[in-house]
This record gives C-alpha cells, structure tokens and sequence, in this order.
C-alpha cells in the first residue's frame, strides 16, 4: 500500500535535471522562466533537482561541446533508470548552427534515447511546459510497464 | 521607523497572482511571432534562394524526374531550424510562411518535418521537323532573323552617324 502512494507520488512530482552542454543561454533562460513564478510549473509538480541521483526528467539544452561530452554521459549514467530525457530548442536535436564545427560532438541521440523533443530556437515557456506534459506520460508508461 | 516597500506589500495582497494559467487558459503567440513553417508549394518556383540564405542547412530539396516534368519536393526540418525567417524574407513568391504556432513537441524525427511537394512543368518542346527537312529547317529560321537584324543594325548606324 505504501509502495502504491510512493508511486503515485513520483508520478505526481517528476523531479527535472537541467545539463546545460555549451547552449548559449536562451533556452536555459525559457527554462528559469517555466520553474519561477511566471509559469510556476510547481504547480505541475515540477522540480528542479540538485543531484542527477534524484531526478526522473533530464532536460538537455545545447550542441554537445567536446569539453561537455564527458561531463554529459557521466552525468546522464547516475540517472536511475525509468528516465525521461527531454531536449530543448534546436541544439541538441541536431546541432543547429554549430554542426560541423570541430569541437561540436552532437547531436544527443548519440549518447542516450531522446524521448520528447521540443523544437524552437528557444521554444517558449508555453512549448516547454507542453513538452514536461509529454515526458511525464512516457514516464508513466515506463513505470507501470515496468 | 521606516518601513520599505509597505505600499508595495499592501497592494499586492489584493492583487492576482501573477502566475499564468497556461494549460488551462490557452495562450497566443504575440504578433510576429516566429514559430512553425508552413510552405505553401503552389506558390513555390524552385529557385533555391532559400537554401542559400539558411544558416543551420535546415532545408533539402529532391528532384525527380518524371514525364509531367520535375517533381519536387522541399523539406524544412524544424530540428534543425533557428527560426530567424530569413528563407522567407527572401522568398520572391512569399511561399514560405512563419506562423504563431509554437507547441513544436515530438517524439519522432517525423514529427518536426514541414514537407511541399509540386511539380515543375518543362516549357513545351518545339515541334520536332522530319528527318530530311531538318537541317534546312534549322538553317532556314538561324538565316531568317539574321537577315531581319542586319538592315535594322544598319539603320542604327546610320542614326548614329547623323
């Protein structure tokens, strides 16, 4: 009975983790913008964890920098395991602007699973809070089938 | 004793919060907005300025050959865009659109595809003269406008001269 709350109450409250490899700051800023009092996505259950040990949602923004790439899969690796992870804005979907570039190691389907994809270049808050909707879905669909 | 900021305090207990209701209330892109393409391929006449002008390389032509003429289709991979509307600034038939949606979210490569498909006629072929009469024909037209050219050069020069 315990283990049915607790889960019910993950499902309720999925924690984000926000990697941030070499974006350049406007889809981090939209990002701010959804968790603080604007678009207060707490109300949604929404939170921004401190440790990756504690999140169910990652939320990557940004091409993958060669400095970054290492710090990414090690940090993506200490996710336990029915995780969710969420791209924003057009970087880490295919490099945008920066493919090509010799210290660009992109795009992020090469080191994990990319479950839900918000397009924009930034998206706006409202995108992304309709993008965390779809990753708690497949969150849930992953629990339960589990 | 001083006390900062009480007016503030005091009228913002009676206010809303200013926390926006997104799901529920649904929300409009301001005017100008750039979110998803729409490309609207009747309009489209393949001069490729588009692809010149994307930064990110966002947008792929194919062309096919087929009988009615060149079948082609243009690909906008939202993906891969920055949204700065330059491909339909410089659009010379405006086919190419930024609309006030922004809810781009998928699970799929597919799902982030503007696609246009049309069909770019050849202009019709001349009719082709049977085989013997063919280089009298050809000279034939080649000789005539030549001839029609000379005396009208000629009455230039003339015009000149005076």
């Amino acid at each position: 009975m315990f283990k049915k709350l607790i889960e019910k109450g993950i499902e309720k409250s999925p924690w984000l983790l926000h990697i941030n490899t070499g974006s350049c700051n406007g889809c981090d800023i939209e990002l701010v913008s959804v968790i603080t009092p604007r678009y207060d996505a707490e109300r949604m259950g929404f939170k921004l964890a401190g440790t990756p040990r504690h999140a169910d949602i990652v939320v990557v923004s940004g091409p993958i920098t060669s400095q970054s790439k290492e710090r990414l899969v090690r940090t993506l690796a200490q996710v336990p395991d029915p995780k969710v992870v969420v791209s924003i804005g057009s970087c880490p979907r295919s490099c945008n602007v920066f493919h090509g570039s010799y210290s660009v190691e992109g795009p992020l389907d090469r080191y994990c699973d990319v479950d839900v994809s918000i397009a924009g270049c930034p998206p706006k808050p409202e995108a992304i809070i309709d993008g965390l909707a779809k990753a708690v879905e497949i969150l849930k669909t992953k629990r339960r089938g589990k | 004793m001083k006390f900062p900021f009480l007016k503030e305090a005091i009228t913002s207990l009676t206010k809303k919060p200013s926390t926006e209701l997104y799901p529920l209330v649904k929300k409009e892109a301001p005017e100008g907005y750039r979110g998803r393409i729409k490309f609207h391929a009747d309009k489209c006449i393949n001069c490729g300025m588009c692809i010149r002008v994307c930064a990110p390389d966002a947008i792929t032509r194919t062309i096919e050959k087929t009988e009615e003429g060149d079948k082609i289709t243009f690909q906008f991979y939202l993906g891969q865009c920055t949204f700065c509307q330059m491909c339909a600034d410089f659009c010379a038939k405006k086919a190419i659109e930024l609309t006030k949606d922004y809810s781009m979210v998928g699970t799929d490569e597919e799902d982030f595809m503007v696609r246009g498909t049309f069909i770019k006629k050849l202009p019709p072929k001349p009719p082709v003269p049977p085989a013997g009469a063919a280089p009298a024909a050809a000279k034939a037209p080649a000789a005539a406008p030549a001839a029609t050219e000379k005396p009208a050069e000629k009455a230039e020069d003339k015009k000149e001269e005076k």
